[in-house]
């Protein structure tokens, strides 16, 4: 306290006085630290020696590219094929994951019990984008043209997979509220375990179709 | 005995009688009552409606339409009456005369208050600027300039009569407050009126965007810090009965503020599609801005020195004290979340909200309640009612600022990490918005008993100082004093000073005038006092502002970019009605989690047609900016009919009378020849046929939603706009992203590859 001798200057106004004090000497050392730190960062900036936004967002994505790279190493690589999506069908934790997966970020569209809303009914005989396994698997990770959004890089491929095995065991369920039939009309699958009489070809383009 | 004082007993004293006008200020005491007590109950509604959205009822009351209503009542109507309040009282004794005219004092009095039920009559209504705090629409601009102008004229006038040389240190701080808010206010309102009450800003995008955040950091700077700082210099030695603790840092730290404080306010718009030079400049003078602020938290507190004892029995004392405490820890967080790294966390979330209310709470709040309670027993002539009552508002008001504080920065760190969060595969580990938001609600209700206890305070307080007010004598009269007439404006010392025949004279009398120190002799000239104040505030401003504007590479020209079409600018319009932006940003900040959830991050040139700039400041939902195409058309009405009808755990109020409310067309022709006036490219026979063009568009679109499965008969009505505007949003870069490398820059398009996999992942 001895570097404020409290000296009362000679002013007074309505009665308030005022010391003569020097200002704080650790406030005056701040100060000038924050000024010359000022300087210093906005010489470093301009020398690009500071990273900006861009070099930050480079960077960051790139510690993104490694670490989905080093998981996928990492995993034992699915394979997503007919035979391995037709092996899955009924598979009980696929089935319960998949279930949890779609009331989570489909059911807003295709309605709690895939009865359709927004997007298409998916328990009845009718399939816009192609009825098989795989088919249902790439309309899930691609997306279409008609508002339905790509899933690829939201949910892990496992997930996709259970999904499509939800998707599969909803067929026939004959929901209330089912929305009307879309798209083209396929006889179940349960008559018959090959899918002969429907060729790959047949799987109708995006662009074709239009909304029932 | 203050020098000119001296002086005067040198020559013959001659007294006079002045009145001080204390009817004015026992009026600004009640309205600043009245409008906190209004302004903090809505405030607590509006905590409600997020903790639990039911709160929401009818189109008026929404939380969308509340918030500006909450955030101009407290700053204009309750800090703004109070500071005129400290202004009244203490120039008037600080400068020894009455104020300049009584009439003035009158209008402005009640001109500002009719400003303030204007504001709280169209809010709800939906007019609205949609800039932050200068969200009231161009009419009630005009008058809030006109009662300005006369309160400066009558502070002016008052400095002018003054009967002692010299101005302290609160004056200063309170010329700093005139003439700033006027600038800033007239700048940041310079608006093309449509109607009667819509107007469409002659700034756009990028320039709007810093226009805006110049004025709204400012405010912050000069309607609620320093007007404050003067009320300290005034009220904290009166109720301590101390000295000042230095004089020389008042001046060190007036200048600095008022110097530096103007550049900050790009710090507000860190990670977007502002230059970020522009940013940068932002950051660093924010930083050098801690020591200046904090030169008041000194002198306020150790004024205090030797006088510690007295904070136990002066609920008064207890006020100031932890409000200059709130003032020092507000100005430490400020300069905190302005660098980039901790705003790249903080931005978006309810962090900021902490942080605007530990100022707004504590220093403006308690600044104000302490001296109320000071002011209360000398306006009427009565001790305050209860000093038990008082006390009790004190740990009300403090316990309820904890809470507040600590319950939004625990929400806003959450949801700051939750957002940028990646797991080991990855991908973004909660890239459900919605997931963001629900882990929030006990943060949520739990700041919302803080504000109830602090708004019970309150109570106390209107209470406490109406009673105080029931037992006061009938006829307060005006106190009367009597001063010595100033010998220093006096006909024979002006007439020998005046006409100085030698050079030697001149400078003679010069150094007379700086014998106490040039700052001591510029206190003595208020003009020039002013003029510097202006030249202090006019460099940072000029020098972010006219390159912003002048220099083209700040704005790169995004071919694809269009102006909205007529239905898509309606739909912009009810969004701004409806105050979307007030949850709701439209800016996604490069960085990855953003690029990951929303979609390639927002550049300056795709807001050129935006008047206004609708970036936003708070993410209560998800960023819209890439929200066209991503939802079938029939998503977003359901959505806006019913939000949990698509999103079980959604927050976000039901908008249903867009589905029933006619589409008003009428205004479009204008609207367009407004914007046409404002180089946006209409042409002519869109102008003429807006309203036809909106119609068309709008059967389109109505006919899609049946289409999609949705209800009949939706062409006339507002939803139509409204999802028009929605789907657009971010298309015309997805449209550049086509014409890749042709239109945009090169580095534009290459910091977006670095990803391959940014989509969209959000709801």
């Amino acid at each position: 306290m001895d570097q404020y001798q409290d000296k009362i200057l000679d002013h007074n106004y309505d009665g308030i006085q005022e010391f003569d004090n020097p200002m704080p000497g650790w406030w005056k050392a701040i100060f000038v630290l924050t000024v010359i730190w000022a300087a210093v960062y906005l010489i470093g900036i301009e020398l690009n020696i500071i990273p900006r936004y861009g070099d930050d967002l480079k960077a960051g994505q790139d510690e993104l590219l490694a670490m989905r790279q080093a998981h996928e190493k990492s995993q034992p690589k699915i394979v997503v094929d007919d035979a391995m999506l037709l092996a899955a069908l009924g598979d009980a934790d696929k089935l319960a994951q998949g279930k949890e997966v779609f009331l989570t970020n489909c059911a807003s569209c295709h309605g709690n019990v895939a009865q359709g809303g927004i997007g298409p009914n998916l328990t009845d005989d009718f399939w816009l984008y192609g009825q098989k396994p795989i088919e249902i698997h790439k309309t899930i990770s691609k997306g279409t043209a008609n508002g339905m959004p790509p899933w690829e890089s939201v949910l892990p491929p496992e997930e996709v997979v259970s999904l499509v095995v939800f998707v599969s065991s909803t067929r026939g369920t004959n929901p209330a509220g089912a929305k009307e039939p879309q798209g083209e009309k396929y006889d179940p699958p349960s008559k018959d375990s090959s899918e002969t009489e429907k060729p790959d070809e047949k799987a109708p383009t995006p662009a074709e179709e239009s909304k029932g | 005995m203050s020098e000119q004082e001296s002086a005067a007993g040198a020559a013959s004293t001659v007294m006079e009688t002045v009145r001080y006008d204390d009817a004015i200020v026992r009026k600004f005491v009640l309205a600043t009552l009245l409008w906190g007590f209004v302004g903090m109950l809505v405030g607590v509604v509006l905590a409600l409606q997020i903790a639990w959205w039911p709160a929401n009822v009818t189109q008026y009351f929404t939380f969308g339409r509340l918030r500006p209503l909450h955030t101009n009542a407290v700053i204009f109507a309750f800090a703004g009456n109070a500071i005129f309040a400290a202004i009244y009282y203490s120039t008037q004794r600080l400068v020894k005369a009455r104020m300049f005219n009584d009439l003035l004092s009158k209008i402005h009095f009640w001109g500002w208050q009719a400003i303030i039920v204007s504001a709280a009559v169209t809010l709800p209504l939906g007019f609205t600027q949609s800039h932050e705090y200068a969200e009231l629409e161009w009419p009630i601009d005009v008058a809030i300039t006109l009662v300005w102008v006369i309160f400066a004229v009558n502070f002016f006038g008052t400095l002018r009569n003054r009967r002692t040389k010299h101005m302290y240190v609160a004056l200063w701080f309170y010329i700093a407050t005139i003439v700033t808010v006027a600038v800033l206010h007239i700048f940041n309102n310079l608006v093309i009126p449509v109607t009667g009450i819509k107007s469409y800003p002659i700034y756009s995008g990028v320039h709007d965007a810093l226009m805006q955040w110049w004025y709204g950091h400012n405010a912050v700077a000069f309607f609620l810090t320093t007007p404050f700082l003067g009320l300290m210099y005034y009220f904290m030695p009166k109720a301590a009965e101390r000295p000042v603790f230095s004089y020389k840092l008042s001046i060190v730290h007036f200048w600095s503020l008022v110097f530096i404080y103007i550049w900050a306010g790009p710090h507000h718009l860190h990670y977007t599609a502002l230059p970020e030079w522009a940013s940068t400049l932002g950051m660093i003078f924010s930083i050098m801005l801690w020591m200046p602020s904090w030169g008041g938290m000194i002198n306020g507190l150790l004024t205090l020195r030797g006088a510690w004892n007295k904070l136990r029995d002066s609920a008064i004392l207890k006020f100031l004290v932890v409000g200059i405490t709130f003032y020092g820890m507000s100005t430490f967080e400020g300069p905190m979340l302005s660098v980039k790294a901790v705003n790249s966390l903080s931005h978006y979330t309810d962090w900021t909200i902490g942080h605007v209310h530990a100022g707004a709470l504590g220093w403006n709040g308690f600044m104000t309640f302490g001296m109320i309670y000071w002011l209360v027993p000398r306006l009427w002539k009565r001790d305050l009612f209860s000093e038990k009552l008082a006390t009790t508002h004190f740990w009300l008001g403090t316990i309820g600022i904890v809470l507040y504080v600590i319950s939004m920065w625990t929400a806003g760190i959450t949801q700051g990490l939750m957002w940028r969060a990646f797991d080991e595969t990855g991908r973004l580990m909660y890239p459900e918005f919605v997931d963001t938001v629900t882990q929030l609600m006990p943060m949520y209700w739990t700041r919302m008993i803080g504000g109830s206890m602090y708004l019970l305070g309150m109570i106390l307080c209107v209470y406490n100082v109406l009673m105080t007010v029931k037992s006061a004598p009938k006829n307060l009269e005006d106190p009367e004093f009597k001063v010595a007439r100033p010998t220093w404006k006096t006909a024979s010392s002006k007439s020998k000073e005046a006409m100085p025949v030698m050079y030697d004279d001149m400078l003679d009398s010069l150094s007379a005038k700086l014998k106490g120190g040039a700052h001591r002799a510029l206190e003595g000239w208020p003009a020039i006092f002013t003029v510097l104040t202006v030249m202090a505030i006019a460099v940072g401003s000029l020098v972010e502002i006219i390159p912003m504007m002048l220099v083209d590479s700040n704005v790169p020209t995004i071919k694809t970019v269009r102006p909205y079409t007529p239905l898509e600018l309606a739909g912009r319009d009810i969004y701004i009605r409806e105050g979307c932006v007030g949850c709701h940003s439209q800016m996604v900040r490069p960085m990855r989690d953003e690029i990951e959830r929303y979609g390639d991050y927002s550049k300056p040139g795709e807001a050129i047609y935006d008047r206004p700039f609708l970036w936003g400041s708070k993410r209560t939902g998800p960023d819209l900016a890439r929200v066209g195409g991503k939802y079938p058309h029939l998503w977003h009405v359901n959505h806006m009919r019913d939000p949990r009808d698509v999103k079980e755990q959604s927050l976000m109020p039901p908008y249903p009378w867009l589905l029933e409310q006619t589409l008003d067309t009428s205004a479009l022709p204008k609207k367009l020849e407004v914007l046409s006036m404002l180089n946006t490219p209409y042409g002519l026979e869109q102008i003429d046929n807006a309203e036809k063009l909106a119609m068309d568009q709008a059967k389109e679109v109505a006919t899609q939603i049946e289409a999609e499965g949705g209800p009949a008969g939706l062409e006339d009505k507002e939803i139509v706009a409204l999802v028009a505007y929605l789907q657009r949003l971010g298309k015309d870069l997805k449209d550049a992203k086509m014409l890749k490398g042709t239109v945009i820059s090169e580095t534009e398009v290459d910091a977006n590859d670095a990803s391959n996999h940014s989509r969209q992942a959000s709801k």
